[in-house]
């Protein structure tokens, strides 16, 4: 996947300038940056979900518009409706409702990846956070996508779910699949990545985690972004 | 046939109907709509009948115009605080420029039919009516039954998926403005809101899917719309009044989950 001087405006307010880079197949990278620094909106460009005021995406050469079914989004927490009447095995098959092809996983396969096989008949609402943001995952992985787009997974969830969901994440690229994952985290947590973009309107640092430290060690850079 | 077999046949089917109806749009978050649509209708009945069209056409008519007209203010406003409020003022605007009509157009129009309905007066054209809107209901939620949950339970990721988000509204929209001008000729505005909220809350408290939702509020809009209607007749009350104070009942006993406390 890659992104050639990708530019976003809401109106008169530009949210992202001439953003650059080229993603490997099977990578796992994070896209960091402050509160309202654009990395959901890059995200929905990624997925083709918004259309680009400048620049273009592509996936092997081809611009995501045309192969949307290729990538998918497991949108922010918050999006989601979980006082809904169903249940988590319901909830991951909708992640096959756009398409007739099985993604990495069928929906047990799925609910076993993210261990969520023993509450596949329990109602959304009766799951903790953690296992919440686990069933959103379950759902995206039975997209057929090669690319999938998280959105602050990690969020608002225990330090032994985080954890849990890095490993599976790793699982995934080692499988094959591209993952681009949005976070606040700057901890020790960045090291589970092969890459790290940081994204302030522009792309502020991109390289290998030591490599984007390195960068960061600018002693403002690093107060402003980790303070 | 006894004279009370038709009216209460119309009162179980209307209590099928509504609380279908209410399922879908309270799952939806668009719950306001059944308010708007039932009392935008009343232009459109009050034209109707001065002009000799079916009120229920027209209702239909206006009651679908009053949703697109809020659906086209609410793209102005964001926020659900203020979608309600748009939602309140065409709502007010539908039901005073239908008051204004009566007196305009020189028709007589009964307010308490209008708002309570008369099931003893139920025409077998009611109940057919009544029955073609439950028929419609099926289908439509046969057809898009998946697409709805989706819409529900995550409409981003829905819209995402290349779901037609508009065209359901639209049509959810319609079948909601066909169901509120079916019960209503027979039931009226009010009990149509109320049997169109409290039986859907009951159904949704502990549901593990829309399926379920929805037929446990139809049996609860069913048993509480025929009960309401017999025992009305036991005590020589009027039935649509008490059908909706049973309604309020359904929450008084404890037994609902308010959604999203």
């Amino acid at each position: 996947m890659s992104c050639r001087h990708l530019s976003y405006s809401y109106g008169q307010h530009r949210v992202l300038d001439h953003i650059d880079f080229h993603l490997r197949p099977g990578s796992l990278s994070a896209l960091v940056g402050p509160n309202g620094a654009g990395k959901s909106t890059l995200l929905h460009l990624l997925q083709g979900q918004l259309q680009p005021s400048g620049g273009a995406v592509e996936l092997d050469g081809v611009p995501v518009g045309r192969c949307r079914k290729r990538i998918a989004l497991m949108p922010q927490k918050g999006t989601i409706d979980w006082h809904f009447p169903i249940t988590v095995a319901e909830f991951a098959r909708l992640g096959r409702l756009s398409s007739s092809r099985t993604g990495c996983c069928d929906v047990d396969g799925a609910l076993q990846r993210v261990g969520l096989e023993a509450l596949a008949g329990r109602r959304l609402d009766q799951l903790s956070g953690g296992q919440q943001q686990r069933a959103l995952l379950g759902r995206t992985l039975v997209q057929p996508a090669d690319v999938l787009l998280l959105d602050e997974p990690c969020a608002t969830i225990d330090p032994p779910s985080r954890q849990l969901l890095l490993g599976l994440m790793r699982q995934l690229s080692d499988a094959g699949l591209t993952l681009v994952v949005s976070s606040h985290d700057w901890g020790p947590a960045l090291q589970s990545y092969d890459r790290v973009l940081v994204l302030d309107r522009v792309l502020r640092a991109d390289g290998t985690p030591e490599e984007v430290q390195q960068t960061l060690n600018d002693v403002t850079m690093g107060n402003h972004y980790c303070g | 046939m006894n004279w009370w077999l038709q009216p209460l046949l119309l009162a179980i089917v209307t209590g099928a109907l509504c609380p279908i109806s209410g399922t879908l749009l309270i799952v939806q978050g668009r719950v306001m709509q059944s308010n708007l649509i039932s009392h935008a209708v009343l232009p459109g009945l009050a034209l109707a009948v001065a002009f000799g069209f079916p009120p229920s056409v027209g209702g239909l008519v206006s009651g679908l115009l009053g949703s697109m007209v809020a659906e086209r203010f609410l793209g102005s406003w964001q926020g659900t605080t203020s979608h309600g409020a748009v939602m309140n003022t065409v709502l007010a605007g539908f039901l005073g420029f239908g008051v204004l009509l009566i007196p305009v157009l020189g028709i007589r129009v009964d307010l308490e039919a209008t708002l309570f309905g008369d099931l003893l007066l139920t025409r077998t054209v009611d109940l057919l009516q009544a029955l073609g809107a439950l028929l419609l209901q099926g289908l439509f939620l046969g057809l898009y039954y998946k697409p709805l949950v989706f819409f529900g339970v995550d409409p981003a990721g829905a819209a995402a998926s290349g779901l037609p988000l508009r065209a359901l509204r639209f049509a959810l929209a319609g079948i909601t403005a066909f169901v509120v001008v079916s019960s209503m000729t027979a039931v009226g505005v009010v009990l149509v809101i109320s049997l169109m909220c409290a039986p859907a809350l009951f159904g949704l408290s502990g549901a593990t899917s829309l399926g379920q939702a929805v037929l446990k509020a139809a049996g609860a809009g069913m048993a509480i719309s025929g009960g309401g209607f017999l025992l009305a007749l036991l005590l020589n009350l009027p039935p649509g009044p008490l059908i909706g104070v049973l309604c309020i009942g359904l929450l008084l006993m404890g037994k609902i989950k308010i959604i999203g406390s």
